[in-house]
């Protein structure tokens, strides 16, 4: 297995240690059997799908795209939201690769954006 | 649940009940300490395995990594981390559960009674090769009954058998700590064997199997209560003599 599998079975382990969980309530709470969160875990498999690991951050109650991103998945919602607008992949390309306080800008403008077409 | 590999059995004291039993009930007290006081069945072993004592538990397909067919668990001591094999998974097979607490609190015992005596062990014959193929312990049903393994086998079962809860749960059953022996329940031989052998597919049971399935029989509710298999239970109340085979006579006999 990859990389990623590894890295994130490592940091879910840990995780999931830290928050009090043992392997077979945590695999329980999130919907999976423990063998095969054992095996996300000793990275045998490639990381759960972005559903699933959703459901960990909320149970970890951490970022939930920080974890799909840390699987190395797409959320969901993504695809649909890229597809639904002509404009949307070139705003991606032109946002790929700023720094973290700049995308944080950017997303902060996109909400006053969403906030003042509600309110009119 | 049986044997070891890199330490031979012969290295292992000789441990009386009473100390491996103490050993069991500090352990759950360190874990009541450190997290909530367990004052009920079942004991949460899987959380004092990795919350408590923090070894890597794994799920592992154990019977392929070690090319036989009967191992239910293995422990690393130098890595810190015990694996049960996925065979006894409960979630996929929910008649698993008092087999898989049992293995993974068998691994516990290994790692809370034995590790003194590997590391030394290990130490003096230069035994530091522990690999993923080469644990320290691996535990069989078949194979023979080591000193070692019974050891592991006793602790399982003051961990998650505690004398005290025991003796409370059958008074509450029975409203004191009044054995109960197999007189008691011949009158339930014919029904409990009939399903039994039904259950078993079998063409018949010889006595010690009909005595055990009547008393594992009896058990049951217990088991379940205590999430252990009917073997496990019947085992423990027979060593807490509330299930007894012959009633002692007594002079008023």
């Amino acid at each position: 297995m990859g990389k990623t599998s590894i890295m994130f079975g490592q940091l879910l382990r840990r995780k999931r240690i830290e928050k009090g969980f043992s392997l077979r309530k945590f695999a329980a709470q999130v919907g999976v059997s423990p063998t095969y969160l054992s095996q996300v875990e000793q990275g045998n498999v490639d990381p759960p799908t972005a559903e699933r690991v959703r459901r960990m951050a909320e149970l970890f109650g951490e970022n939930t795209d920080e974890w799909i991103a840390l699987a190395g998945r797409v959320p969901e919602d993504l695809p649909e939201i890229i597809q639904e607008r002509t404009e949307m992949p070139a705003l991606l390309r032109e946002a790929s690769g700023l720094t973290a306080e700049q995308l944080r800008q950017l997303t902060e403008q996109a909400r006053r954006f969403k906030a003042r077409d509600r309110e009119q | 649940m049986p044997r070891r590999v890199s330490i031979p059995s012969s290295e292992v004291p000789y441990l009386t009940k009473r100390a491996i039993e103490q050993e069991a009930t500090v352990l759950l007290a360190e874990y009541g300490e450190r997290f909530e006081t367990v004052v009920e069945p079942p004991i949460p072993v899987d959380e004092i395995i990795e919350v408590h004592l923090q070894l890597i538990f794994e799920m592992r397909d154990l019977q392929r990594l070690f090319g036989v067919g009967d191992v239910h668990g293995a422990t690393w001591i130098n890595e810190g981390r015990v694996a049960v094999d996925q065979s006894l998974d409960p979630h996929n097979n929910p008649r698993m559960l008092g087999r898989f607490r049992f293995t993974a609190a068998h691994e516990t015992g290994h790692w809370r009674l034995h590790r003194p005596y590997y590391l030394k062990n290990s130490a003096q014959l230069g035994l530091f090769d522990e690999s993923a193929e080469k644990p320290a312990y691996i535990c069989r049903s078949s194979a023979r009954k080591e000193r070692v393994e019974w050891q592991a086998d006793f602790f399982a079962a003051c961990l998650l058998m505690p004398r005290e809860m025991i003796h409370e749960a059958w008074e509450q059953r029975h409203g004191s700590l009044k054995p109960v022996t197999l007189d008691d329940l011949r009158e339930h031989e014919s029904e409990i064997t009939t399903a039994e052998i039904m259950r078993r597919g079998s063409l018949g049971m010889d006595r010690d199997t009909i005595d055990n399935t009547l008393l594992e029989w009896y058990g049951l509710p217990l088991a379940g209560q205590f999430q252990v298999s009917p073997q496990a239970m019947r085992i423990r109340l027979e060593e807490l003599l509330l299930l007894v085979r012959k009633k002692e006579t007594t002079l008023f006999d």
